[in-house]
This record gives structure tokens, C-alpha cells and sequence, in this order.
């Protein structure tokens, strides 16, 4: 079926609340048909929300060819890029790239698109003629939208009308036999252009400076900043603080964003969409949980995931609307990053419980609009006096704070005659409206209280003066006296349990101001939880809506209920009331549920237990196992010992990422750490410096392990990393990628389970260069005899008893490691051995044709290559090594550093900045670190740790690690661990891929065996002849001009120019590309000032990133990994092709994007149809960082280039 | 090797007739059993056989919900089992914390 429609870019007024906030140079895609209408109503609403100004979101079916006419009514070229579908690349990429002929409109003029909807999912589309970073950029201002593919057959109607729909956010999809459901589109975007009612930039009251930037969602955000005027100015409850009623429809009415309707248990899926420029966010949906990969049953369940720019996901809640527990009421959602959330992020889903005709009305008078009942399901009731429905039971008051809710305060009231008739018939303390647990399940009770008390970070005196945290009441006298060490709070319950929680507030009333915070009356407090099942109207810990607040008043307690009803894994808590204000000075903990009949022990003593951060699982039936949490923190408000204020925001109450890093209350920055010979080599040796103050995860030889990874607060994306261990990522599926990595953003909960194969110290470590700087790192200790300080698992053989002493702090360098006196752990007997000698060594590299270079690389190089990459003959790319599974392979490194080659002599580093700069200087030792390989971990990992030995080497010296290639699970990351401030950003990284067993590789030009490079062929007897193309995505580094002028990027990438109030965080700065190159558009605008053109390769000729040759259908992996080394996280696209999320899994969903690109990651992206997709067009594609905010104009880009005619320098493969 | 397709037919046979006649015999004792789908597994008394199906009294399943009651699994979807026959070790206690 062909389906059809006329698509206009306009610019555009977009008002993006009723507070007036505007922004008046918004673009946006929006059908011919609308077109004339839509800017009538903008004209006569300059100050209010016109409808049917949203991001454009059209539909078809899966097997559809979908033709639009594009017309582009923009001042500059411009296009729709159709991501996830398939398209000639010469006539309907929307871009103009390489060599193709433009598809880009220019101005005034039209374009027909032809693309075929061949999966079904989300297929965002975008501009991309325009890609400034600035306000003059077309995606920043809102020109995108999505095109979704239903099942095939589907039809879609409004939800108010019931009527036909060619376009909207909002539709209810109908299929045959298959059921309907509620369709949410979702659009988080950020950095848009705001002004004010005055056409300023906002103003935040409470501190009287300049808002955070818009992050809001659909063109809409609700910050609090404005509601708190109407607190100040006295509209409403003066008596308010502000972030406490932020979401309160009572006191203020409903938000300008998104409200989601639908009944109590329809089916619904939310297309999620991150349209915005720069930030990775995290969508929490509360109430719901879904799967990771919505096709894919044994795909991880989630209630938080994060989403980096221009990627998408489909959110189908499990149980459908309300969740298995039939919860009604308002369910916020929101983007958990607190200052996002504050800067108004947010939205609801609205489950009603009777039926909508028109002629109800909220409680402020307000019409309830009408909502169609799904016709495959019945209908809800009608309202009655009686039973009036969701919200109108609920006794609040318009203008003040939502009501208590009955039952659940100690002490507190019970419930009115309205309130009876809507709770369920066993109402009791938090589960009033939806029976929580069901049946009659096991009641595990907790007295939980939240406390302040002043928090010490590490050895040197770095302290929260203001910490504030939970813990179980049996402890409070212990944690208070300084007997117990804080922690956060872990609690471990088995599956199956219905959980009750006393809850106290012991907080004081006022959380003072300093150097951070402006003085706020944080009065009350909740614990919010993810994950479990409960009542959201009364078990929220929130304040949402029309719901009630249930919040719990200083020396009040308060009762919650929720029902853990299976195995889940860590679930998060937290306050919802002040957490912007307060989470980040601890406020935030986890509650593990453990597989039904388990046997919590404390680790140390064996004694039975129910909390603790690190405890011992015993089970009947499976095996034992160790289970360690660990809380990511960043915003950590510390001063040092003598009360100075660590990292301060520019002014107390700005968001702008004050404080620090750490982990479980604790860090161990590496500046403390250089030892008496002040050698980086050695920061994370205890020899030399002791144990560190961080976690120390312990264990025995050959234990099981499960880590539960969290995020406590408060703002950013973390790499978390494992050396020497590894783990699936999607935990129930047993065709699960094996992974060493896992990013998380705020409130995520990851299961990393593994067991420890062989004694030693294990490196883990939030590892991007700014967090690991700061002490975000610790070990996994595996003991080889018994220790008198860890109980056995009860199902393994005991430990041999101790006959070698504990090793003890030395201060000097350990001796170095002989990685030929082991073999690893799961090498067998007489395996095939591969080796290489690779050296290290410095050598200026060039970015790119306009002279940008760093001056100081550091590389690893084949010892056979060394000669001509000196001499220029060999241009220095990413070291890749190869090996085959089954294969040992023995890596000989040599360091040929030199002290005089290093930029800063004085051990300052300056340049890109991190946090806390001290004296660090260079190491001329070095080392190589591989993920996911096996390997011996106190020799082979590339790693001084702990009490393991040296496995660095110095100036002349060698070292021969042994890897053994345990699978063809393909890309794993190297990079140096000798020192992790001045070595990895210069170039210190590279790849391995394993391969499968049998593959030769060999040069795609000569078909001559290949020892390393980044494009070679795979040959398989059985698998045929593959093209594999190595991209390393990197960023952090240091650039000079051609002049020898240190290049400051991001901005001084930005097109036109940069804003000079552009706010960039010390982990934005710093140059980025693919594989030591750069194809900074500013040097290209700067030649030719066209937008429209600036991918071209008729105008610029070819990038200096790799151009990559295929020809139509030859089967291509991309191996794709980030070794190096900045917090922020890029998201790479390709345009024109397609991929399994999860190469090993037939289940898994097609993607045309990777998200989450932050050191350590590692992907394999098998090309669904080979080059060219699945039609095999030929042309030139573009491979890009989805960030337009910094990245692509930053030089983040390349081609991979499909050749319609044989080329002589480029040989067909063998099919 | 020559393909007999009746003696193969005679294997699946044979190997379901053993397992029904392995379980009937141990009517009245307890088993432990794993099915691949939910909710996988059963602890409990075999209370009889009805044709090739196993019934028991589930006295434990994985969800507390689904416990107290009789179960009939098909011998297919039996992946593991044991049965605690007389003298043999007995299957874990498997109690809710209380």
C-alpha cells in the first residue's frame, strides 16, 4: 500500500506553557493540511499552547511504501531524515552526503521522499541540512517528528472522536485480531530557545538568576520556577516552599505537557522519542515496568531507561494501564535527572477508572475531556454521585496542597464516605484504592527512618556536613554514636513478599544554605520506590496530580505497602517531595528482591540479616552467591577538611553540576594517590598507597557474584566497568551479548551476575576520565584462602586454610607480574597461540586536511609498523588486534614513552579540564587493558590494582600478557591503565575483536593476510567472506590548529559561532571523531559558508574520517566501541541500515542507532541486508554521532561508501 | 546407517512409556519438577497419573499465588525431575522468611 502525505517545514511560534513562555524562532514539521490553520491559531494565541503545534507524528503499516512531498517553507536547505527505514540513499536520504546528489529541499522549493516502512517500531526523523549546535540550528528549534509503523493491517482513530486521524501524538491503534491500544508519542527536547512573557530569558525566583535551558517534552515544559511565582506572588498556598507541590494539580491545575489518558488496564505503548541535541535523559515511568526490548520476552525489565539524543524506544507497559495491581490515578513521568525534572521535564499518564464522556470536570472546574473506551474492552462505568471516579472522590481543596491520604499516617484520619466507595473492600494502610498484594502473601515489615548527619567521604576529609540518609530504626542509635559506618540503605526481600514500611521523618525542618544551596524549608519527605507493585494514590512517596500527597511530616511516621511480585532485582528509592533539593546529600537507597526461599547472611559473621550493602545469598536450590550494591553519586555537595566548599556552582541554588563524585558515600581521588615516586602507574596499587576507602567487594576464588548497580543522584551518565569479569546484559536471556560494561543514568537498576573465576584483586570502576579522577573506583577482592572477616558459601568447598600471609602495605611498587607462570582460567590445554608485539610510543597525529593535529600523540602500534608511522609513511589509526575463539593470544608490549615528548612538564594538565585539577604528571610507564577477554587478572589485565603485581612497563621494558579468546563475542576495548589523566585521550586505546574460530583476516585491497587495521575481510569457510569495519569513537582530545593554537572545543566548533553564555560542562570540552580523525564542519564552513552543504563530498572532497568501500549486499559488521574517555555520552547512527540490538538474539529489535557511547562500551552491528540495507542501494551513507549538541559539527562523521561498479583498488568479495 | 522411521517412532514411545510408568510407580512420594514454561517448577506430592499427564499436589511452586492445589504437567514439559523415593536424599525445605 502506498500512503501519502504533503509535509511542510514552517517556522513558527511555539508557546511551550500557559505561563506564556515562548519560543519565538521554533521550526516544525506539520502536514499541508494543518498548515494555514495551525498559523492562524498561533496568530491569535501568541501567549498560549496552540494543540496542534506538537512534533509531527504521522503513521503507517509495516509493508508500506510511505511517499511524502516535502516542501520547505525554511530560509535554508533543508530535508527530513527518516531513521529505521529503507530508502534509495541517492533521492530520499534527506541530506546531502558524500557524493549522492542533495535531497535536501532548498528553500521555497519541493521534494518527494520514497521510503519503505519494512519493521515495524519508531522511525524518528529529523533535519539534517541544518545541524548548528546554536539557536540558528533547525533541530534544536524543533524540526523533527516520527513516522510510526503499525502491525500490518492496523488502523488508528483520535481518542476524544473516536474519528479517523492523519496525524497526532495521540491515537488509539485497532488491528483485526490483534488488541487495541492507547499510542503515546513522547518527545523529550532539550536546549530549545525560551523567552518569557517580556521575551527574556527566564528567571528562576529563588535565586533570581537565569533558568536552566528548556528541557521539556512534545514543545512543552513546566518548570517549577514558574509555579513557584505563583506561591511568592500569593496565588496560591504562600505557605508552600515550591519543589515539594511542583507536580500538584490542586494547587495549580494541570501542566501544559503532556497528559497521557486512558482507562485502568488498557493496553498502551509509549513511542519514545529523544529529539533533543545534547543530553542522555531517563524516562521513569512510575507504576509500570516494561521490557528492555519490547519483542524480545527475555529482555530485561525496566521502569528507567536512559535515552541518548535521536534514539527511541518503545515503552509497552506490562499488565497494560495501572500495572497488574489495576492502580488508578496520576502517574508521573519524567526524565529523572533532577535538574531536568525541576526545568520541567515532566508529564502524566492519567488512568481513569469511569467513563469520560465530556460532561465530568476536574475538581478546579476544569472540563474532563471525552476519552473513547478501546472498543475491544469493556466499558468503564458511568460516574454517580457516589462513585464519581478518579479524581473526584479524592477531598482536597483547590489552591492548597493535595490532601493526606486516609489510613496511611500513623495516627492520621481515616477515610470519608467517598473514599470508602472507591477503595478496594481490604483497605489498609497504603493500599486503599488497588489491593497491592495480591492474595495473602508473606508480610515483611521495616521501620525505616531518614536522618541527618554530617558524612565523611574519604581519608582526607571531605565531608557532607549536611548528609542526610536513610536507615533502619534497630540501627539509628549505632549510625548516630558513629558504632555502624552509614551506607545506603539496602534492603533484601525474597520474591513473593508483601513488603510494609514504617516510615519516619526524623529530618530537621531546614536544610541551610552555603556555598551550594540557598536555605529551603524541606518539611516533608517520602520514600518513593520503583519497580514493586502499589496503591500510587496513597504508596507514591509523591505528589502528583489529583493524587493525594504522600508525604510524611517531620516527626511524623507514615505507612506504605508494595508486593514484589517476582524476582526484580535492585529496586530504587528515594524522596519525590524535595529531591532536587536533597537526594544528593544521600537521600536514596535500594531494596533487593532475591529469588524466593533465599537466606540473607551477613558476609562477616554468617549471622542472619535483612539489610546491608554487601551480604551472603543462601539458597535451597541455586547456588549461593554474594550480593554487593553499589550507588554511583554525582552533585555530592562535600567540603574538605577545613570547610572549604568543594567545586561551587557559580552562585548557591544553580544547577549548574556543582560538587562531586562518589560512590556508596565514599571516593578515593586519584590525586591523592601518586605515591612517593609520584608515578600515576601506581594510584590504584594498595601497595603503594593502601586500600582504598571505596568499596572492597569481597569474595572467594570461584564465588558467584551478583552486583546491583544504582545510580543515588543526581544528574549524569556513568560508565561503569569491571576489569577481568564479565556478565550478560540482558541477565535472563541465554542468547545474551556478554558484556564488561554498563552505562546508567539516575535511578536505573542493573543485575551484573557473574562469578569470580580465580583469585586477585578486580578492578571496578565508574571510568570515564573526570569520575575515576575523583575516586569512583574500588575491587572486587577474591581471597584464595580462608579469611577470618568472610564466611564460605555454603555450597562450595571451603577454602583452604590460610598458610600465606595477608599482603601489607609496602609504599613501593610491587613487583612485576609473570604472566607466563599461569594460563587463564578458561584456556584450555595446548590452545592455538597468536601473538603480537605492540610498542607504545609518541607521534603527532593529523585530524584532518586543515592542519588539526594533536602534537603529543601517544599510540600503540604493531613493533612492524613503527618504522613507517615515524616516517610518515603509515598514518597512525587505533591499534585493533584480532584473535579467534579458542585462541591464546600473547601480546608483547614495549613502552618507548619519553619524558620530554609530554605537553606539561609541570604535571598540570589543564586542557581538557576535569574537576578537581591537581599535580598528576605524566607516567612514563604503560600498559594495555582488553575488556571481556579471559584472562589471569593479577597478570594480564593491564592492570597495577590493588595487591596485584606490577603489569605496567617503563621506558625499554616488556611485558607479555596472555588473553585467551573465550568466544567471538567481537569488539572488546583496549586502552592504557598506567595513567589515565595524561595517557588514553592522547591516542592510548584501541581494539580487539574476537573472532569466530577459522576466520583469516585479510586486506580488502590486496586480500593479503591482515595482521591489524581498522577495514579488513573476514574469510570463514562456512560463513562466507564478511566486510568488518573497526570504529573507535572517541572524544577528549586535545587539538591544535595548523598554527599550533590550542583548539577549545566544543566551542570553537560551533556554526556560525558560539554563544558566548554557551554553559559547558568540563566533560563537553575537548575535540572528538572516529579513529584519530576529525572532520570539524567549521573548517569547512569556514571555506564554503553553505549549511546545506557541508557533508558534501562534491564541495569538500571526502572526510578525513574513514571512508569505508562495499559494494550493494556484501555483508558488513561494524565493530564499534569507545575506549576514550569523556562523560558525556554520543549516539551513533548510520543512515540507510539497519541492526539487531542484540546481534546473538533472533528476538531482539532492529535499531539504526546506538545510544549510550561512553568509555568502555563495545558493539557489534551486523547490517541487516549487508551494504546498502536491505534494498542495497548504492551511494554513500553517512555514519554521524546522533548529537547535534556538540558532536557533529565537532567532526563526528564519516562515510561508508557503496560502490554501484567494481573498482579496481577494491576486490569483490567472495560470496 | 539406514533411516527406520519406525523404530525412531518406537523411541519416543518407549521414552514416554518410561517416564509415565517411573512416575506412576511414585504415586504418593514427593518430586521435585522444572518445566520450561510457567511456572516452572513444582514441588509436591504425585497424587496420580492421568494418561500421560503427572497430576500433584503442588504444595511449592515459584509463585505463592499458584500453591495448594493440583497440577497436571504433561511428561513433555518435564525438563528436570526427581523424585524422593524411600531412602534417598529428600528434596531442600523450601519456607518463606518469616
Amino acid at each position: 500500500m502506498i500512503r501519502r502525505y504533503h509535509v511542510v517545514a514552517i517556522p513558527i511560534r511555539i508557546v511551550v506553557n500557559n505561563f506564556g513562555d515562548h519560543n519565538p524562532n521554533g521550526q516544525m514539521y506539520v502536514l499541508k493540511e494543518n498548515e494555514s490553520k495551525v498559523k492562524e491559531l498561533v496568530r491569535k494565541n501568541p501567549f498560549t499552547p496552540v494543540e496542534l503545534v506538537q512534533p509531527l507524528t504521522i503513521r503507517a503499516n509495516e509493508g508500506d511504501t510511505v511517499e511524502i512531498l516535502f516542501e520547505n517553507q525554511l530560509p535554508f536547505a533543508a530535508g527530513m531524515h527518516f531513521q529505521d527505514l529503507d530508502y534509495d540513499v541517492l533521492t530520499s536520504d534527506g541530506a546531502n552526503v558524500g557524493f549522492n546528489p542533495s535531497s535536501l529541499a532548498e528553500s521555497g522549493n519541493k521534494l518527494l521522499y520514497k521510503l519503505d516502512a519494512t519493521f515495524e517500531g519508531i522511525c524518528f526523523f529529523t533535519d539534517v541540512g541544518n545541524v548548528s549546535s546554536t539557536e540558528e540550528g533547525s533541530s534544536i528549534q524543533g524540526l523533527f517528528g516520527t513516522l510510526l509503523v503499525e502491525k500490518r493491517g492496523s488502523w488508528w482513530t483520535d481518542p476524544v472522536t473516536g474519528g479517523p486521524i492523519n496525524s497526532g501524538v495521540f491515537a488509539d491503534i485497532h488491528h483485526p485480531f490483534l488488541p487495541s491500544f492507547r499510542e503515546y508519542a513522547w518527545f523529550f527536547n532539550d536546549e530549545m530557545e525560551v523567552d518569557d512573557l517580556t521575551g527574556n530569558p527566564p528567571l528562576n525566583p529563588m535565586t533570581n538568576q537565569e533558568g536552566e535551558s528548556f528541557h521539556g517534552v512534545n514543545y512543552r515544559y513546566e518548570p517549577l520556577h514558574n509555579r513557584l511565582k505563583l506561591i511568592e506572588e500569593g496565588v496560591v498556598s504562600p505557605e508552600l516552599e515550591g519543589e515539594e507541590v511542583h507536580h500538584d494539580s490542586w494547587v495549580f491545575g494541570d501542566p501544559a505537557t503532556p497528559i497521557l489518558c486512558g482507562y485502568r488496564d488498557d493496553p498502551a505503548v509509549v513511542r519514545l522519542i529523544h529529539a533533543g541535541s545534547k543530553e542522555t535523559h531517563v524516562f521513569h515511568y512510575h507504576v509500570h515496568q516494561w521490557l528492555r526490548d519490547p519483542g524480545n520476552i527475555n529482555s530485561e525489565i525496566v521502569d528507567a531507561q536512559a535515552i541518548s539524543p535521536q534514539s527511541h524506544y518503545s515503552v509497552q507497559p506490562l499488565y497494560g494501564l495501572g500495572s497488574l495491581q489495576g492502580a488508578i490515578g496520576d502517574v508521573v513521568i519524567h526524565c529523572h535527572l533532577y535538574p531536568h525534572f525541576e526545568a520541567g521535564m515532566w508529564g502524566m499518564n492519567r488512568i481513569f477508572d469511569t467513563l469520560q464522556d465530556g460532561s465530568q470536570c476536574y475538581p478546579n472546574g476544569t472540563p474532563i475531556a471525552p476519552l473513547q473506551p478501546l472498543p475491544d474492552r469493556p466499558c468503564p462505568p458511568q460516574p454517580t454521585k457516589e462513585k464519581p471516579g478518579f479524581p473526584n472522590f479524592i477531598p482536597g481543596k483547590v489552591g492548597c496542597k493535595a490532601p493526606r491520604p486516609p489510613l496511611g499516617i500513623v495516627g492520621g484520619r481515616g477515610m470519608t464516605e467517598l473514599e470508602k466507595n472507591a477503595a478496594v473492600p481490604n483497605a489498609r494502610p497504603g493500599a486503599v484504592f488497588a489491593d497491592s498484594c495480591l492474595g495473602n502473601p508473606v508480610v515483611l515489615e521495616f521501620n525505616v527512618s531518614v536522618i541527618d548527619l554530617p558524612l565523611v567521604y574519604n581519608k582526607q576529609g571531605w565531608n557532607d556536613p549536611k548528609g542526610r540518609i536513610y536507615v533502619k530504626d534497630e540501627e539509628l542509635e549505632d549510625v548516630l554514636s558513629g558504632k555502624k559506618e552509614p551506607e545506603p540503605l539496602v534492603l533484601h526481600a525474597p520474591a513473593g513478599s508483601c513488603v510494609r514500611i514504617n516510615f519516619t521523618n526524623r529530618l530537621s525542618h531546614i536544610l541551610d544554605g552555603d556555598a551550594f544551596q540557598l536555605v529551603t524549608r524541606t518539611y516533608e519527605v517520602g520514600f518513593h520506590i520503583h519497580f514493586v507493585k502499589f496503591d500510587v494514590l496513597v504508596s507514591d512517596g509523591a505528589n502528583v496530580g489529583w493524587n493525594y500527597d504522600s508525604a510524611i511530616l517531620p516527626g511524623e511516621t507514615g505507612r506504605y505497602e508494595w508486593y514484589a511480585d517476582t524476582e526484580l532485582k535492585a529496586f530504587f528509592f528515594h524522596d519525590h517531595l524535595f529531591p532536587t533539593t536533597h537526594q544528593q546529600h544521600g537521600i536514596f537507597g535500594s531494596c533487593v528482591i532475591q529469588p524466593r526461599f533465599s537466606k540473607f547472611l551477613d558476609s562477616r559473621t554468617g549471622e542472619e540479616t535483612d539489610h546491608g550493602t554487601q551480604i551472603t545469598v543462601a539458597h535451597p536450590i541455586i547456588p549461593d552467591y554474594r550480593d554487593f550494591a553499589l550507588f554511583v553519586q554525582d552533585f555530592a555537595l562535600l567540603f574538605d577538611r577545613d570547610g572549604c566548599p568543594i567545586q561551587p556552582p557559580p552562585f548557591p541554588g544553580s544547577l549548574e553540576d556543582p560538587g562531586i563524585f562518589a560512590v556508596n558515600y565514599k571516593n578515593e581521588p586519584l590525586q591523592f594517590r601518586l605515591g612517593k615516586d609520584c608515578d600515576p602507574a601506581y594510584s590504584f596499587s594498595s601497595y603503594v598507597n593502601g586500600d582504598p576507602v571505596t568499596p572492597i567487594l569481597r569474595a572467594y576464588e570461584g564465588d558467584p557474584i551478583r552486583i546491583r548497580l544504582l545510580q543515588g543522584a543526581h544528574e549524569e551518565s556513568h560508565s561503569f566497568n569491571v576489569h577481568g569479569l564479565r556478565w550478560k546484559s540482558e541477565r535472563p536471556s541465554n542468547d545474551s551479548q556478554i558484556r564488561s560494561q554498563q552505562h546508567i543514568g539516575i535511578s536505573e537498576s542493573f543485575t551484573l551476575e557473574t562469578e569470580i573465576p580465580r583469585a586477585g584483586d578486580y578492578l571496578w570502576a565508574f571510568e570515564t576520565e573526570e569520575d575515576v579522577w575523583n575516586g569512583t573506583w574500588g575491587l572486587i577482592r577474591a581471597y584464595d584462602q580462608e579469611v577470618n572477616h568472610l564466611i564460605p558459601l555454603s555450597d562450595r568447598p571451603l577454602p583452604d586454610s590460610r598458610t600465606k600471609p595477608l599482603p601489607e602495605v609496602t609504599g613501593k611498587p610491587p613487583a612485576p607480574a609473570d604472566p607466563q607462570s599461569s594460563l587463564p582460567p578458561e584456556a584450555a590445554h595446548n590452545p592455538p597461540v597468536r601473538k603480537y608485539r605492540v610498542v607504545a610510543f609518541q607521534t603527532p597525529i593529523i585530524y584532518n586536511s586543515f592542519g588539526d593535529h594533536d602534537p603529543y600523540g601517544i599510540v600503540f602500534a604493531l613493533e612492524e609498523d613503527v618504522k613507517d608511522i615515524r616516517r610518515g609513511k603509515k598514518k597512525p589509526e587505533p591499534l585493533v588486534l584480532r584473535g579467534n575463539a579458542g585462541d591464546l593470544v600473547e601480546v608483547t608490549l614495549t613502552s618507548r614513552l619519553k619524558p620530554d615528548l609530554f605537553p606539561f612538564p609541570n604535571g598540570i594538565y589543564p586542557y581538557p579540564p576535569v574537576k578537581e585539577q591537581a599535580f598528576y604528571p605524566p607516567s612514563l610507564r604503560i600498559s594495555l587493558h582488553v575488556n571481556m577477554l579471559n584472562y589471569d587478572v593479577t597478570t594480564s589485565s593491564g592492570d597495577t590494582v590493588g595487591f596485584n603485581p606490577d603489569q605496567t612497563v617503563g621506558p625499554g621494558e616488556t611485558i607479555t600478557y596472555r588473553w585467551h579468546v573465550q568466544d567471538s563475542m567481537g569488539t572488546c576495548a583496549m586502552w592504557d591503565m598506567a595513567d589515565l589523566r595524561n595517557h588514553r585521550s592522547f591516542g592510548a586505546f584501541g581494539a580487539f575483536i574476537a573472532e569466530p574460530r577459522f576466520t583469516t583476516y585479510h586486506d580488502p585491497h590486496t586480500l593479503e593476510p591482515a595482521q591489524t587495521g581498522t577495514n579488513v575481510i573476514l574469510k570463514h569457510p562456512l560463513n562466507g567472506d564478511y566486510r568488518e569495519f573497526v570504529l573507535v569513537m572517541h572524544d577528549g582530545v586535545r587539538l591544535e590548529n595548523k598554527h599550533g593554537k590550542v583548539i577549545i572545543d566544543p566551542l570553537d566548533g560551533v556554526i556560525p559561532k558560539a554563544d558566548p553564555d554557551d554553559e559547558v560542562d568540563t566533560y563537553d570540552f575537548g575535540s572528538r571523531g572516529f579513529n584519530y580523525r576529525s572532520e570539524r564542519l567549521i573548517n569547512r564552513f569556514r571555506k564554503h559558508p553553505v549549511l546545506g552543504d557541508l557533508f558534501s563530498s562534491e564541495v569538500h572532497d571526502d572526510p578525513a574520517t574513514p571512508v569505508f568501500e562495499a559494494y550493494p549486499g556484501d555483508p558488513v559488521v561494524i565493530r564499534l566501541t569507545t575506549p576514550s574517555e569523556r562523560r558525556r555520552s554520543h549516539t551513533f547512527h548510520l543512515h540507510g541500515h539497519n541492526w539487531k540490538f542484540d546481534p546473538r538474539d533472533i528476538d531482539s529489535r532492529i535499531d539504526s542507532y546506538t545510544g549510550h557511547m561512553v568509555t568502555g562500551v563495545t558493539e557489534d552491528l551486523l547490517l541487516i541486508g549487508g551494504a546498502g540495507g536491505t534494498y542495497n542501494y548504492p551511494g554513500d551513507y553517512m555514519y554521524r554521532a546522533g548529537n547535534i549538541r556538540w558532536d557533529i559539527e565537532q567532526g563526528m562523521w564519516g562515510i561508508i561508501r557503496v560502490h554501484d561498479k567494481t573498482q579496481p583498488h577494491l576486490p569483490l568479495l567472495d560470496k | 546407517m539406514t533411516h527406520n522411521r519406525l523404530r525412531s517412532i518406537d523411541q519416543n514411545v518407549m521414552h514416554d512409556m518410561a517416564l509415565v510408568e517411573h512416575f506412576r510407580a511414585a504415586i504418593g512420594m514427593r518430586t521435585f519438577i522444572l518445566t520450561p514454561s510457567y511456572p516452572f517448577m513444582f514441588v509436591g506430592e504425585i497424587v496420580s497419573m492421568v494418561g500421560d499427564q503427572v497430576e500433584i499436589f503442588a504444595e511449592t511452586t515459584h509463585f505463592a499465588q499458584l500453591e495448594k492445589r493440583n497440577w497436571l504437567i504433561h511428561v513433555h514439559n518435564i525438563e528436570v525431575f526427581y523424585i524422593e523415593f524411600p531412602g534417598d536424599p529428600r528434596i531442600p525445605e523450601l519456607n518463606d522468611m518469616l
